[in-house]
């Protein structure tokens, strides 16, 4: 318990990406699925901040002199989440895309329907 | 150059095919020459390489120990590629009178001269991974001739073979990964390349091994539960059925159990693995099986088919008894057989060539139009199932030798009891084509007339009818029989088969025949002789080009027992290298 | 030859110089990439998407050959050394990947050259080629990267760019699949991420030898992370590369693409993934953490299992395309089975198996490509006989279908006996079972199709010969992707040896 406790990043992050997970995988909207996606992602990424996070360092955005490296918390997983989130906004724009065609040609976002309806 | 003289037989045959091939170089009118030359040079290119050449070991590509086509010339070699390339000009001979009315010509001597450069490949093969290799393609190339007819069941035929051979061939794999991993050497050497020092900690492995090689190469050799491709690959046209059962595929099987049992593991060690334990039940089996599912097959070819299976039985029976006298008459049966059952063949398919008859029941009295075939059918009959002076008695006598020698006298009452079964099911055939008449029922030279004239008319339904009716009672009867004889999986098998090939095949050629016959007998009758009973049969015998080879193989089959005193000397070699 | 080739990029070239062709190639690659949509005609657009993969093949070449001479180096980007820099590897291994991915891209570019319009409109070319270039840009990175962090991204955009090219043919189904392999691939990647996310968390670093470094250093009381961490990486990776069960994407998306994306997709998108799940496990990993943890084990699971059910499933199938696309599930299951033997063997045969089914695959598709372009038909059914009329691509068809059965000397039956061998060498008989089972299983549903294209009565009735053929100068590349496949059968000793120096120390 007091480790659970201790990481509770971990375990937040770990239950938001459940969450995400079960909307991906489970529901038939595709909206919702894209939704999903996003809470998956966004888990990740507050994970991989919280790791850079050094308690009391300040930010590492150079205000008014420069003070000592010690001063700052780690930047790296903070560019990298940067990254992080043109990657997933890029492929939520993909899919939405997608799915816009996918309402045109089928009439429904639903997997299930779609999945029903013959020669499809 | 010697490198290439060595190899010749390979290529020789390869090359032929390029030609065959090709359309515009050579016109279906000539087809049949290039066949015959390339067929000719191959055997002279044989002998060159086998006794002219000094180098006797040749490397093709060798990447590493495992990777490495290699060919090597021993007297195994010498005595298998001399028996498949003689028997191969006499096939080919044989099959361009007998393919004259069969279709794609072009396509089935492609194969046909592919398939001699497979099993030269076979033959001459320096290393079980060259031997493997050479084995898939065999399975590769002698499938189209399989299914040349065309027909849904050829296909399906050719469908049930393809999956036996490959789960062979799978199995040889199995055996041959496992072979490797202990010995990292696949060459083929005199006493084996497995030593005794090898056998303590890797028993297993090589027991599994031994077993799964032997089982995988005995699909090919017609080993009891893996035999029923042979008889279904029987829609093929005779000379193929011929060339498979002699020499092509079944030989090469049993060339491979050879050149496995004693040129990889060694006696000694198969000696000291204990497995023949394991293997002898299912020759014994495959033996008894073969003569007793011979007996109940009224259709000719695949009563042979069986025959050919019981046959086999002997040839494994001789390897696996591990001593000189049971591996030479081993070697000797491979050779005697080899010549019979393609004399046998021969004679089937030149009966069905000129008068379209498939069934024991059709051929009463044929003896008589065709005498000098029925006499070789017999003197083929005779020597298989082991009447001195002919060659299937010297066999059958060292397989006994061999037997002796281990002491085991159930081998030779088996021996005994399948050459008994094999008259049972052979000479009823030379029986029924000399001295059973054909029934004739009409006497009269109106008789005759009217009979035809109704034939004539006779709605096709009618025909179909009595037919059926016909064919009803026979199924019956196989059936009932069998239930008697042998097990109730036998009685299916047969019914099923003989429900299939009778509902086909009886129904056209029974009506054909009868209205053939009895044309003919009208003819005779027409032409002023005082009715048919006086009258001469008709000569009926088949072409030159079929004839001659059948007399030719039933001479060999005399002189090979009259005299077997060479062909044992030349053998002797291969019982030293294995011994 | 390579010997002979490697003399003269000794001589002429600087080795600084060579050991910028990956980046180069990278570069090149997306520069094509995005002036495609400035292109209008056709041949303009192959014209600079041949020309961009033909000097990549020539560079890859190079840099093999190199390599052969003076082994795998560093390259780091901008100068920036290892730990904050992101540096590409480039071994034995990422070479050969290399030179492998141009060169089907290269075939498969010239086959589209003929055909690539008649299954999707004119105007999408451009996409397409966009989207193709973006994609071999993007799983050269995937190979080449030494920073597990940049593979992700590279990961995503091969992701994007793959699905580009699924959805380029403007049909339903391949919006469907194209969406369902993005839903499944953006859940991978979520995963990798996650799985990335454990890794910083225990080593800091991201560039693999650092973290391998910074894990062997501290190990203690931190297996439980470890371990879900690499199942993190081989779940999401292994949606990725249609490990068996994660596999439900692959058929709709390969079967439903235009011919020439299937081939890519069957050959090298599903490739790339597998190839950074080996750096995972022993350069990120290691050997010796790689074996405390059960995950080989269940990738060896998954791998049979692969082979099996992928080989039942393309039994079933009756459209030749998925039966294809089954079947490389089956491959794939060849490929999991070898890292999941976790012995030097095994893992090099990995390589080659990759190597090996990218050729194969990539012509057997092509060829099919050819069938249901020349005929329209898409059912196995429907091909009965067409052999006689187009017999060279059936051979092409036969020549790949027995390297996936085995036949001796060709890459499939190197790859099995092989793997047999790496099987006994760790004591595990039983496998072979399933190694034959699969290969007479592959012999299944190739045979039959080989043997009712090429003969039969009722089945030539009515064909006319060569009548469907495609010019020889279209199916050019279909015949020098076989040749190079035989050769790799061939040369496997050479090309084995050449992987064995680069493996990563098992």
């Amino acid at each position: 318990m007091q480790t659970l406790i201790n990481n509770y990043m971990f375990v937040g992050a770990v239950i938001m990406f459940g969450i995400g997970f079960m909307i991906l995988l489970l529901h038939n909207n595709l909206i919702k699925k894209i939704i999903g996606m996003n809470i998956m992602d966004t888990s990740i990424f507050l994970l991989f901040v919280s790791l850079g996070y050094i308690d009391g360092k300040e930010a590492p955005i150079i205000v008014g002199g420069v003070l000592h490296h010690n001063g700052y918390v780690n930047p790296i997983p903070t560019g990298l989440m940067l990254t992080g989130i043109v990657v997933a906004v890029s492929m939520t724009a993909f899919m939405l895309a997608l799915t816009i065609k996918l309402y045109e040609l089928y009439g429904t976002i639903e997997l299930d329907e779609i999945q029903n309806i013959r020669g499809g | 150059m010697e490198k290439l003289g060595m190899i010749l037989p390979l290529l020789v045959p390869i090359i032929g095919t390029l030609f065959i091939v090709n359309k515009r170089l050579i016109s279906d009118k000539n087809l049949t020459k290039v066949v015959a030359v390339t067929v000719i040079i191959n055997f002279v290119c044989v002998v060159y390489s086998l006794f002219f050449n000094d180098l006797t070991a040749v490397h093709i590509l060798k990447v590493n120990a495992f990777l490495d086509i290699y060919f090597k010339v021993d007297q195994l070699t010498r005595v298998f590629s001399l028996l498949a390339s003689s028997l191969w000009v006499l096939t080919a001979f044989y099959a361009f009178a007998y393919m004259d009315h069969e279709k794609r010509h072009r396509q089935f001597y492609t194969f046909f001269t592919l398939t001699l450069a497979v099993i030269m490949g076979v033959a001459y093969s320096g290393n079980l991974f060259t031997l493997y290799g050479y084995y898939e393609l065999l399975t590769l190339c002698t499938l189209p001739l399989v299914i040349h007819p065309g027909t849904a069941e050829a296909l399906q035929s050719g469908k049930k073979y393809i999956i036996y051979s490959f789960g062979g061939a799978t199995l040889v794999v199995l055996g041959m990964m496992m072979l490797y991993a202990v010995t990292g050497d696949m060459s083929f050497m005199a006493h084996g390349i497995v030593d005794l020092s090898l056998i303590e900690g890797n028993r297993d492995l090589l027991k599994w091994s031994y077993l799964a090689m032997f089982l995988g190469f005995g699909v090919k050799a017609a080993l009891v539960p893996f035999h029923s491709w042979l008889p279904n690959a029987m829609v093929a046209p005779t000379p193929v059925s011929a060339l498979l059962h002699a020499v092509a595929v079944v030989k090469s099987g049993v060339f491979s159990l050879i050149r496995m049992t004693y040129f990889i593991f060694g006696t000694q060690t198969v000696l000291a693995l204990d497995v023949t334990k394991y293997l002898m039940p299912f020759v014994v089996v495959t033996i008894v099986m073969g003569s007793l599912l011979a007996l109940h097959q009224d259709h000719l070819k695949r009563r042979l088919a069986y025959s050919t299976i019981s046959q086999l039985g002997y040839i494994l029976l001789g390897i696996l008894m591990l001593t000189p006298n049971g591996l030479l008459g081993a070697m000797l049966h491979l050779i005697n057989h080899a010549v019979i059952k393609i004399t046998l063949f021969f004679v089937v398919g030149a009966i069905t060539h000129m008068t379209h008859f498939k069934y024991i029941h059709q051929i009463r009295g044929i003896g008589k139009q065709m005498p000098i075939t029925m006499i070789c059918f017999t003197v083929a009959a005779i020597s298989l199932v082991g009447i001195p002076p002919t060659n299937g008695f010297v066999s059958k006598w060292f397989l006994g030798l061999g037997a002796l020698n281990i002491g085991n006298f159930l081998y030779i009452i088996i021996l005994l009891l399948s050459a008994f079964f094999t008259a049972g099911y052979l000479l009823p055939i030379s029986v029924t084509s000399f001295f059973v008449s054909s029934k004739s029922e009409f006497h009269e030279r109106d008789g005759y007339q009217a009979h035809y004239e109704t034939l004539h008319e006779m709605s096709d339904d009618s025909v179909r009818e009595t037919t059926r009716e016909m064919a009803n009672d026979m199924i019956h009867e196989v059936a009932h029989e069998a239930t008697h004889e042998a097990t109730h999986e036998t009685a299916h098998e047969t019914a099923n088969d003989t429900i299939h090939e009778m509902a086909n095949d009886t129904a056209h050629d029974t009506a054909h025949n009868t209205l053939r016959n009895e044309t003919v007998a009208a003819r005779h009758s027409e032409d002023g002789e005082a009715g048919a009973t006086g009258a001469k049969p008709i000569k009926l015998e088949p072409p030159k080009g079929m004839l001659y080879p059948i007399v030719l193989l039933t001479v060999i089959i005399v002189g090979l027992g009259i005299f077997p005193n060479t062909i044992i000397n030349f053998l002797g070699v291969v019982i030293q290298d294995a011994f | 030859m390579l010997q002979c080739l490697t003399l003269v990029t000794h001589n002429t070239a600087s080795p600084n110089l060579v050991k910028l062709i990956p980046l180069v190639s990278i570069m090149l690659l997306m520069l094509s990439a995005f002036m495609m949509p400035l292109l209008k005609k056709k041949r303009h657009l192959f014209g600079l998407a041949g020309g961009a993969l033909a000097i990549l093949m020539v560079l890859s070449f190079v840099n093999v050959a190199y390599i052969y001479q003076n082994g795998g180096y560093y390259f780091d980007i901008g100068h920036f050394p290892a730990p904050f820099g992101i540096s590409l590897r480039i071994g034995e291994i990422e070479s050969l990947i290399a030179l492998l991915f141009a060169i089907v891209d290269l075939m498969v570019t010239w086959y589209a050259y003929y055909s690539l319009e008649k299954e999707i409109k004119e105007s999408r070319i451009a996409f397409f080629h966009t989207m193709n270039l973006l994609l071999l840009a993007s799983l050269l990175g995937i190979v080449f990267t030494n920073d597990i962090f940049n593979g992700f991204v590279f990961l995503e955009v091969s992701t994007l760019a793959a699905c580009g090219i699924i959805v380029v043919k403007d049909k339903k189904t391949n919006i469907k699949a194209g969406l369902k392999y993005l839903i499944l691939s953006s859940l991978g990647s979520g995963l990798v991420l996650m799985g990335i996310a454990f890794i910083y968390s225990l080593s800091g670093h991201l560039s693999m030898d650092y973290i391998h470094e910074a894990m062997i250093a501290n190990l203690d009381g931190k297996q439980n992370t470890i371990l879900i961490s690499v199942i993190l990486f081989t779940v999401g990776l292994g949606i990725k590369g249609a490990m068996f069960p994660l596999h439900i994407w692959l058929p709709d998306a390969h079967a439903s693409a235009p011919s020439p994306s299937s081939a890519i997709l069957s050959a090298l998108v599903i490739k790339a993934p597998v190839i950074f799940l080996i750096k995972v496990f022993y350069r990120v990993y290691g050997t010796q953490i790689i074996h405390e943890t059960v995950i080989l084990d269940l990738v060896l699971m998954f791998g049979v299992m692969g082979m099996i059910f992928g080989s039942l499933f393309a039994r079933s199938q009756k459209e030749l395309k998925r039966m294809i696309a089954y079947s490389s599930v089956a491959q794939m299951g060849y490929i999991f089975f070898a890292i999941g033997l976790g012995n030097t063997l095994g893992v090099v045969m990995a390589i080659y198996h990759i190597v090996a089914h990218a050729l194969t695959k990539s012509s057997l598709f092509l060829a099919a490509g050819s069938f249901i372009e020349q005929t329209g038909f898409k059912h196995i059914e429907d091909f009965r006989g067409i052999g006689k009329e187009m017999p060279v691509t059936l051979g092409i068809f036969t020549v790949s279908g027995l390297s996936m059965i085995g036949i001796p000397v060709l890459p499939g039956f190197i790859s099995k006996w092989n793997l047999a061998m790496a099987s006994i060498q760790i004591d595990k008989l039983y496998l072979l079972i399933f190694l034959l089972i699969s290969s007479l299983l592959n012999a299944s549903y190739y045979f039959p199709i080989i043997i009712n294209g090429y003969f039969g009565e009722e089945n030539l009735d009515g064909k006319v010969f060569l009548s469907k053929s495609k010019p020889i100068k279209q199916l050019l590349p279909l015949i020098i992707l076989t040749v190079l496949m035989v050769l790799v059968g061939f040369f496997s000793g050479n090309l084995i040896e050449f992987i064995e120096r680069g493996v990563y120390t098992v």
